[in-house]
């Protein structure tokens, strides 16, 4: 890991400190020693002092504590063995020597010890900045991040680049047990996982696997992740070596950064839980009471009609208008039917798109036959280009799109209005308006209109609300659009576009 | 129609079975029921009905299999009921050998029009090389179509393709079935081919190509000569 990589370099316990050091120390002494050897003769020995003391400083900005302690001895030793006369003796003779010796051996003691406690400090302090710098920065990308998966894709990259880590893995509270909610890292740790230990370290809330005092033969060490209001689970980590005390301290700062931002993800999306089941619950009661409704009066329609047909002499003529109403109320019901199916089969994806080649002609032939009697008090215009290209839509689908939009028209626009018919091909799409130049909507509606069960006057009986929600539903298993818009002219606008290919033509062996 | 036209209905819904019952008995038709696929089978080999009238959703079996079961030997017609949105169940049914379908609700009066074709298709002598619908003409032998008398110029796939559809006149023909019969089997996908041709064909016999009343489509599933 990157700070005990560093260590190897500045090494503040003594023990950490290598025989490589101790082996610098002994050479580089050795070597300034027979640097100085011709120097003494010529300067006498008091230079070589200085000498001395000017390397152990030297040494020890770069070595140990350890090595420092040992190249002080090692070199007053040497100056007195070497330079202090007689020579080749460890015997001092003269007074002020013995007594230049010792302040030889005290100073370069002294000097050496300090030197080395000025650099540790300063690398201290150096790392201590970049670990706060470590963890604002986490803190400031984690309050960034959105999504379980984006937090931990923080996660694992500073850990990665802080400490040395292999593999992480979060773990969450499911069912009185821990499943796995998201992993970093190489896959084969995922068997690895200890769902026990895990669970285990959940439920008490204190580290344990790897390093750790309980569970310690695990492969991976475990942190329980804690928050303020909830826990968010336990984080599975693998590192190469236990951490140091301040490492330890560091990552522990790291780990509650990782929990809150966890934390904060799994209270929002508690509370977008608890906002949809609110929202359903809503959208039951509004069903239910439209469902209701809508339904009632047909079958009220057809239950009247066919009891005054079966107890009372009613004349020909109102005979065939109570059959005439039951028709119509059935046909309603129908209708109904219809819709809440295609809108269940569409919110359940049991609808499967077949795409096959469509003349939109045909498309719009089909719709106004089946709309007949309905589009019979309307205008309806159509422009199709005469070269108008074949294009891949289920024609089904639709077929049913249209039919709701022509519907839509019909019922929201006074008789006798235009329904304006529109579809062309451009760069690879679709492109089929249907407009009218009926009212159109209050433009504050206009982006609910495709909302299920919205209806413009909820007064006025006219189906459930789902013909638009439909048509939307539809278009966009086409992987189409479709936007509403109020014409400057007046009247709706249904732009419905959907990307399509087009036949090649020119492979159609056409006789003559 | 043929007063001993019998026509037996295998569908487990009594409501359903009550409403064909009345409407097809009221127009002179002899009815059997049956209201799983068993009783069905052995219905239909003991009456030996003149039709049959399938709903493809039954208790007991699929009724794209009772439809197999029942062509291995039955030849007279079989027209099926299916729920809206199963073009691929209907289009599975024509290909097995069903001769028409009806999604439900359907009404009475559609149900009529396709029992008498299916029956007039089944018992028509076939032997009248000229075909009339109206004011269109179409003699099979000589390759001419006409109508108020005008020659209408056809290209040879074009009158191959009228022909197959005014021969099966009001009967359903799927778009893989077209394509087989006119191209070939290696232009089952290539649907654009019959797209084609039906337009160039529209324009020239139909009153009003824009509101086709003798080619008619059938969503998804095929064509229809509709006279």
């Amino acid at each position: 890991m990157k700070y005990l990589k560093r260590e190897e370099k500045i090494p503040y316990p003594i023990i950490t400190s290598s025989i490589n050091q101790y082996l610098i120390v002994v050479i580089v002494i050795a070597l300034t020693a027979l640097f100085c050897r011709p120097l003494s003769t010529q300067q006498g020995y008091y230079i070589v002092s200085f000498i001395l003391l000017f390397v152990v400083s030297v040494m020890a900005v770069f070595l140990g504590i350890g090595p420092i302690l040992i190249a002080s001895t090692l070199s007053s030793l040497v100056w007195n063995f070497l330079f202090i006369p007689p020579h080749y003796k460890f015997h001092i003779e003269r007074t002020e020597d013995k007594l230049m010796f010792v302040s030889f051996f005290f100073i370069a003691l002294i000097n050496g010890v300090l030197t080395n406690r000025i650099r540790r400090q300063e690398a201290l302090a150096l790392e201590r900045e970049e670990r706060t710098n470590a963890i604002f920065e986490l803190t400031r990308e984690l309050s960034n991040a959105s999504g379980i998966n984006e937090i931990l894709d923080v996660a694992f990259r500073d850990v990665k680049k802080y400490f040395d880590a292999a593999s992480i893995c979060i773990l969450k509270e499911k069912d009185n047990s821990v499943e796995i909610l998201a992993r970093k890292g190489n896959g084969k740790d995922l068997s690895r996982i200890d769902f026990k230990v895990a669970e285990w370290v959940f439920r008490n809330s204190m580290r344990a696997g790897r390093f750790a005092d309980f569970y310690n033969d695990a492969s991976l060490t475990y942190y329980p992740m804690t928050g303020k209001r909830i826990s968010p689970g336990v984080l599975a980590i693998e590192f190469e070596k236990p951490l140091s005390a301040e490492d330890e301290v560091f990552w522990i700062g790291y780990l509650t950064q990782i929990s809150n931002a966890m934390e904060r993800e799994m209270l929002s999306e508690l509370a977008l839980k608890a906002r949809l089941l609110d929202e359903s619950d809503k959208l039951y009661k509004t069903l239910f009471t439209m469902i209701s409704h809508e339904f009632r009066i047909p079958i009220a329609t057809i239950m009247g009609a066919s009891d005054t047909l079966l107890i009372s002499n009613t004349s020909e003529y109102n005979r065939t208008e109570l059959f005439n109403e039951i028709f119509k109320a059935s046909a309603r019901l129908n209708h109904l039917v219809e819709n809440l199916l295609n809108m269940s089969r569409l919110e359940s994806g049991k609808i499967s798109v077949h795409p096959d080649w469509c003349d939109v002609n045909d498309l719009l032939n089909k719709v106004a036959r089946v709309l007949k009697n309905e589009l019979e008090r309307f205008n309806l215009k159509s422009s199709i280009p005469a070269e108008m290209p074949f294009v891949k839509l289920d024609f089904g689908l639709m077929e049913q799109v249209i039919y709701n939009l022509f519907l839509n028209a019909c019922q929201y626009t006074a008789t006798g209005s235009d329904i304006n018919f529109e579809a062309y091909y451009h760069e690879g799409y679709i492109v089929i308006i249907v407009a009218d130049n009926g009212p159109g909507f209050p433009p504050a509606m206009l982006d609910k209109v495709f909302n299920k069960f919205f209806r413009v006057d909820s007064q006025k009986t006219g189906g459930l609300g789902l013909g638009l929600s439909i048509v939307k539903g539809l278009v966009e298993a086409h992987k189409g659009r479709v936007i509403v818009e109020n014409q400057k002219e007046g009247g709706a606008r249904f732009t419905i576009s959907i990307p399509t290919e087009i036949p090649d033509m020119n492979k159609i062996s056409l006789e003559k | 129609m043929n007063e001993s036209d019998s026509i037996l209905i295998i569908d487990d819904e009594v409501q359903i079975r009550r409403l064909l019952e009345i409407s097809l008995t009221s127009n002179g038709y002899k009815t059997f029921f049956a209201s799983d696929g068993k009783e069905g089978l052995t219905s239909a080999a003991t009456h030996h009905p003149s039709l049959i009238i399938l709903d493809l959703g039954l208790p007991d079996i699929d009724g794209l299999d009772l439809l197999v079961k029942l062509r291995e030997w039955y030849t007279k017609p079989i027209i099926i009921l299916t729920v809206r949105n199963s073009e691929d169940d209907i289009i599975h049914a024509l290909d097995q050998g069903a001769n028409d379908y009806l999604t439900k609700p359907f009404r009475s009066g559609e149900l009529l029009a396709r029992v008498r074709t299916a029956i007039r298709l089944n018992t028509a002598k076939t032997d009248n090389p000229v075909l009339e619908f109206g004011s269109l003409s179409i003699d099979l032998v000589s390759h001419v179509v006409r109508r108020n008398d005008e020659i209408i110029k056809l290209t040879a796939t074009e009158f191959s393709l009228l022909s197959l559809l005014a021969k099966n006149q009001g009967r359903v023909l799927t778009h893989q079935f077209l394509l087989k019969e006119i191209w070939g089997y290696s232009y089952l996908e290539q649907t654009q081919y019959l797209r084609v041709f039906i337009a160039q064909l529209r324009k020239k016999i139909e009153e009003n190509p824009s509101k086709p009343e003798l080619l008619i489509t059938e969503s998804g599933i095929g064509y229809r000569f509709g006279f």
